[in-house]
């Protein structure tokens, strides 16, 4: 099919450039410069969809993003999908693909088309909710079909082939649109030195003017838009981001733009050059100023079957003649309130096509242009509206009719007129979505007929988007708005001299004010009157939620689906507040609107993401040894951000050991030989200044005024609330140096907290902390033969009476200068070597070299967690919870009640609850079964005879199977734990089994403590 | 404050080192040489890092006489010595970070405690911590807006500022020692993510790194 509705001449396309497209599979041709929307109506293609709900046939109503009906689908393979595209936005490109996404099997062939038309009527608002609602264990069988019929659109099924960008911008002034009230605000403030960034939703910059008949300074107003564009792309402060929606405007003038950059030249970024380039960029601008530009959306009228194909928006027929060469039919009439409107019929007339009529609702239409359609002699209808539109695939005729607007009836007889096109315009909404996104309210002015953005610090609106409509009063506007916007960024803004361009003042007679236009039937039984063509919401739904009491504007929108979505209420929700007011009795200021939510048009997953995907989803830490690790094939385990080894899987006769079979053999090592861990990760903290001593007394709750230097302590940190926070060791360095070690993942917070306290509480203590965590590589050598390994390497004297359990020294290890801390989280003989991280390889590497010998194993995490659970050492955030006290966990000996200053949670743990006996404790479970491991987070009950549900005592927090034990076993919190050793508790589990085990210490293995002190 | 436990964490001998990028160049290499190349990398490894934190009055009598370089007390900014090697900049109200050629580190503390006396302060060493990358090339301004929300331009970003800021889901110091040289210090554990996403952020410039 050739382009039946191309006309020979104009618009803004490139007839010498053909590019091929399919839309549901079959092939078209199109120019460059097209939309998708114009390039299927130069077609002749009608339908490009079925309606939401009722499955009705749709076209194409408008140019621009308040398209309801041409949603498609993109994508010419499954990875380049992308749902939800508005055929009006979507440039042309050679080799487009498009699909419409509702209909099924097919838009011409509709199988919900049938339900549709059959059951219409019976499609009230609230439908599916009445319908479906019981039994509600059907709602999944029942969703199923309704999506498949439903929706807008799928995602992919494979991976996205693109990448996509984030960039962060800051600017003093950020002018949202580029027609003529944006440019010359974005002139204006350029001009006075501030920082500009000027962004425009569509293919070229413009707006209005791209498609305008009036004249600027004596010729054709796109001259104007292209001098002042090439004036602002010569300046260094100012940023042109065509092709960028303004989507989202947040608190604190934050803007997010999303740039399509390659959406416009196929359906997958092309490379550019060598290098990949992104497929789309979402700009987050921090602006001073926000210059609102964005103009006005024209308001369809509300009458009959006004959903048909070949019913357009007055604006849109314009658009596509003007801009794009294409008049979308052959007799049109239109149907009016207002002069701007007339633009229609003078351009359609214009193309060569036939003007059947213009019905115009005003009694008495004066103005320059309805003089214009006089003069070319197109029968002008006063008083009147197209009450219904006939045809069922493409309108066959209008039904028009006199009206009495305020008394909402038909006054006269009705006369059909042949015209296979109706263009309606209602006056004009000005485009406010994003002044609503802060949670301004707008407010209504009834001289133009419209709602104007409420006040927001920060922004300026200008033009059409606060009511501003007649040109040389928007560019005036324009430059006004960009001087005030300067002034308040705080810059001087008298530096624009004879800018104000000369516009041919035009005169218009006044607007009428026309909604829904009346109907011989009462709304309830006329044909359906669309107020919201994608959400398919209708005059009568409206009117039915307001019957049923529905009388908050917000229950009206829930209820009927006006305005949801990817829609945001952009062509019909004056509409349906005008029509809600009408059945209520109330002006339309006192209905109000709904508020209109980010995004302002859909954005794609990718572009929200940006690289934040794939292996820069989060960050990995790694410790200075982490390509040992890898290259010995370990398994990690995240924890926090950091990977750390999990355990090292080695090949036995050609099999990979499992986990347990690797834990097994890395818990022996550590028992019988040596083993080593690399603990690099452990936040530590290089503490200093003459009151150290004391703050430590005051953060931990055990005594640290009798730390001598070379000595470290285990310490307890609590929450003011009296429950654990964190532990680990500190060692006393010199009289007023310390270092602290913090569990990994709680060494940020550990910081900070100490930062608190003195900077809010105890300024008076002098003291510092730096953060050494990266500093320090810390490996632990650990097991009956570290002694002799270490003793190879280092120049500190080893002695057990010399380097004494929870000493520390400080020596060369391997030639590298080392902190040797003897401290043991495995019940083994241990030393903690930390030397400065860049000299951890070479230090590890030569503990392997001498450590052959001695079988040296690495080990990870869970063998780590195995071996210290045997010895009943716990680990915060896995045996705590933040409702554990050191008390619950059996540590009094750790806790100083009556050290001279308080501490924190101190006084907590003298509450009622604190004290309590029955409270959850820190025990040890050994299964009467010892094949047995529970299961962690299994709860514990006392009696498993009683009826459910049962009272729970407790939860198992560690579990394990000990190699050196040879039986599983478990730590615990059971109520009163402390003083039931030796009692049975039971766990009963899902599938109906119930362990039994015995209540035992925590302290499976060595509970004197000789194998650490050797 | 004396009563404080130097230590020199540099071996005397020549012990193998690696930097906290040494594994992401070994892993990924590093991109070939490409004419045209918007975004030049490099690491200043091995230099020597501390961080000083006490009082302003007290500490730039100190660093004045000490290494000739009065200490910056104005949030946000990064004083340099003449030769561009030695620098302090501002961290927080009473923290300071220096940068120094590796080696300098630990006699510069000890001539600093010598200094300061019984002063209330504390200097400490984390070399091991971190290291620097420089970015440079026309298209080094763009990478760093991809990276973090501080706002870069000359206007806000001029010669002599730094600051501790937001870099893709991690935090950097970054800094711009001169005109067209810009500074990220990196956290060793998260440098090899910084280092990643840079040569993703800045692939459509074309980027280098020099060894």
């Amino acid at each position: 099919m050739s382009q039946v509705n191309r006309l020979s001449q104009g618009g803004r396309i490139d007839r010498s450039r053909q590019l091929h497209f399919t839309f549901n599979g079959k092939p078209y041709v199109g120019y460059a410069g097209d939309t998708l929307a114009s390039a299927l109506l130069a077609n002749g293609i009608d339908i490009v969809n079925r309606s939401f709900k009722y499955s009705r046939p749709r076209g194409i109503v408008a140019a621009g993003a308040e398209e309801p009906n041409a949603i498609v689908q993109l994508g010419s393979s499954e990875a380049t999908q992308v749902p939800n595209v508005r055929a009006t936005q979507q440039a042309l490109y050679e080799g487009l693909t498009a699909r419409s996404t509702n209909g099924w099997p097919n838009v011409q062939r509709d199988l919900m088309g049938m339900v549709g038309k059959l059951s219409g009527t019976f499609m009230p608002p609230g439908f599916y909710y009445k319908t479906f609602m019981a039994p509600a264990s059907l709602w999944m069988t029942y969703e199923k079909y309704i999506r498949k019929s439903a929706g807008l659109g799928r995602s992919p099924t494979e991976p996205d082939p693109d990448s996509y960008d984030h960039i962060n911008q800051h600017c003093d002034v950020l002018v949202i649109g580029a027609g003529p009230a944006g440019l010359a605000a974005a002139v204006t403030a350029a001009r006075n030195g501030a920082r500009v960034i000027l962004c425009d939703e569509q293919e070229e910059m413009g707006g209005s003017l791209l498609d305008s008949r009036e004249l600027i300074d004596d010729s054709p107003a796109v001259q104007w838009v292209d001098r002042v564009i090439d004036e602002l792309a010569a300046m260094d402060n100012v940023t042109l981001l065509p092709r960028t929606t303004a989507n989202g405007y947040h608190d604190h003038n934050f803007v997010t733009l999303h740039e399509r950059c390659t959406e416009h030249l196929a359906d997958s970024a092309p490379a550019s050059g060598s290098r990949r380039q992104a497929r789309s960029r979402m700009h987050r601008v921090r602006a001073s100023q926000v210059v609102l530009a964005t103009g006005a959306h024209e308001r369809p009228l509300v009458y009959a079957n006004n959903d048909v194909p070949g019913n357009l928006l007055a604006g849109a027929v314009s658009t596509y003649i003007r801009r794009y060469g294409v008049a979308p039919g052959q007799k049109l009439v239109l149907s009016a309130t207002n002069d701007h409107a007339y633009r229609a019929a003078l351009d359609w007339r214009e193309a060569g096509r036939e003007v059947v009529a213009i019905v115009d609702a005003r009694a008495n239409p004066q103005g320059d242009l309805v003089a214009k359609a006089r003069t070319l002699g197109i029968p002008i209808i006063t008083e009147s509206a197209v009450i219904e539109a006939k045809g069922a695939e493409r309108v066959s005729g209008a039904r028009v009719a006199k009206i009495d607007a305020t008394r909402f009836t038909v006054a006269g007889e009705v006369e059909e007129l042949a015209c296979d096109t109706i263009a309606s315009s209602g006056g004009y909404s000005p485009v406010i979505h994003l002044s609503s996104h802060t949670g301004t309210r707008p407010t209504w002015r009834d001289d133009i007929l419209g709602f104007v953005p409420g006040e927001v610090k920060g922004l300026t609106s200008v033009g059409g988007a606060r009511g501003v409509y007649p040109l040389d009063d928007v560019i005036r506007d324009g430059i006004d708005g960009g001087r005030q916007a300067t002034q308040a960024a705080g810059l001087d803004a008298n530096a624009v001299t004879g800018l104000v361009p000369q516009v041919s003042a035009r005169e218009d007679g006044a607007a009428c004010a026309l909604y829904q236009v009346p109907h011989l039937k009462p709304s309830m039984r006329a044909p359906k009157q669309f107020v919201d063509l994608q959400n398919d919401v209708t005059a009568a739904g409206i009117e039915l939620a307001t019957r049923e009491g529905f009388e908050s504007i917000e229950h009206v929108k829930r209820y009927t689906a006006m305005g949801f979505g990817t829609d945001q209420g952009k062509l019909g929700n004056i509409n349906g507040m005008a029509i809600a007011a009408r059945c209520l009795h109330r002006s339309i200021p006192e209905v109000g609107t709904t508020v209109f939510r980010p995004n302002y048009t859909p954005v794609t997953f990718g572009a929200i993401v940006g690289r934040h995907c794939r292996d820069l989803f989060d960050p990995e830490r790694y410790t200075a040894l982490h390509q040992w690790h890898v290259e010995q094939g370990a398994e990690f385990e995240d924890v926090g951000q950091w990977k750390r080894p999990w355990y090292f899987p080695r090949t036995v006769n050609g099999k990979k050991e499992t986990l347990h079979e690797a834990v097994a053999r890395e818990c022996l090592a550590v028992r019988e030989r040596v083993g080593i861990l690399d603990a690099s990760t452990l936040g530590k903290i290089d503490i200093q200044g003459a009151d150290a001593r004391e703050f430590l007394g005051r953060v931990y709750t055990n005594k640290w005024a009798k730390l001598a230097p070379g000595r470290v302590r285990y310490g307890l940190m609590c929450k003011d609330d009296g429950m654990l926070m964190d532990d680990g060791t500190t060692s006393c360095l010199g009289e007023n140096h310390f270092l602290m070690t913090t569990t990994t993942g709680g060494a940020a917070g550990v910081m900070e907290w100490l930062e608190l306290w003195h900077q809010t509480e105890w300024p008076e203590l002098d003291v510092y902390f730096t953060s050494v965590t990266d500093h320090w590589a810390t490996m632990t050598v650990t097991g009956p033969d570290a002694r002799k390994l270490l003793a190879e390497l280092t120049d500190i004297d080893l002695d057990k009476e010399q380097f004494k359990f929870m000493d520390w020294r400080e020596g060369t290890v391997a030639g590298v200068p080392a902190r040797v801390f003897r401290i043991s989280f495995t019940g083994e003989l241990a030393y903690e070597i930390n030397v400065q991280a860049n000299y951890a390889m070479h230090v590890w590497t030569a503990l392997f070299k001498h450590g052959e010998k001695y079988d040296l194993t690495p080990y990870g995490t869970e063998t780590m967690h195995v071996l210290r659970a045997e010895k009943g050492l716990i680990i915060v955030g896995q045996d705590t919870d933040g409702s554990v006290t050191p008390e619950d966990l059996g540590m009094q000996w750790a806790i100083g009640y009556d050290k001279p200053y308080s501490w924190i949670g101190k006084r907590a743990l003298s509450r009622s609850d604190t004290r309590r006996t029955d409270r959850k404790q820190f025990v040890g479970l050994k299964p009467k079964d010892p094949k047995v491991v529970l299961e962690e987070g299994a709860q514990i009950v006392f009696d498993p005879n009683q009826s459910i549900p049962m009272s729970m005592v407790g939860h198992v927090t560690s579990s394990y199977y000990s190699p050196t034990l040879g039986h599983g076993f478990a730590l615990a919190v059971v109520k009163g734990g402390h003083e039931r050793m030796g009692e049975t508790v039971y766990l009963p589990m899902v599938d109906g089994k119930v362990h039994e085990a015995e209540i035992v210490s925590p302290v499976f293995l060595d509970p004197k403590g000789e194998r650490q002190n050797v | 404050m004396s009563d404080v436990k130097e230590f020199d964490t540099r071996p005397a001998g020549s012990p193998s080192a690696e930097s906290p990028l040494a594994w992401s160049f070994h892993r990924r290499g590093t991109p070939p040489r490409e004419a045209g190349a918007g975004v030049t990398l490099r690491e200043k490894a091995f230099l020597g890092h501390m961080v000083l934190r006490g009082g302003a009055i007290v500490l730039d009598e100190a660093v004045r006489e000490v290494l000739g370089i009065t200490l910056p007390a104005r949030p946000n900014t990064l004083a340099l010595d003449d030769s561009g090697e030695r620098s302090i900049q501002w961290l927080s109200p009473d923290e300071w970070l220096v940068i120094v050629p590796g080696g300098e580190e630990f006699a510069l503390e000890g001539r600093l405690r010598e200094v300061l006396g019984q002063a209330h302060y504390s200097i400490v060493n984390v070399s091991g911590g971190q290291t620097v990358l420089t970015l440079r090339g026309e298209k080094a301004r763009e990478t760093l807006m991809k990276s973090t929300p501080y706002d870069v331009h000359p206007q806000a970003f001029p010669v002599g500022k730094g600051v501790t800021t937001v870099f893709a889901k991690a935090t950097v110091i970054l800094r711009r020692p001169t005109e067209d040289t810009w500074e990220l210090v990196l956290r060793r554990s998260f440098a090899d993510y910084c280092y990643r996403w840079l040569l993703d952020a800045a692939a459509e410039y074309g980027v280098t790194v020099e060894r």
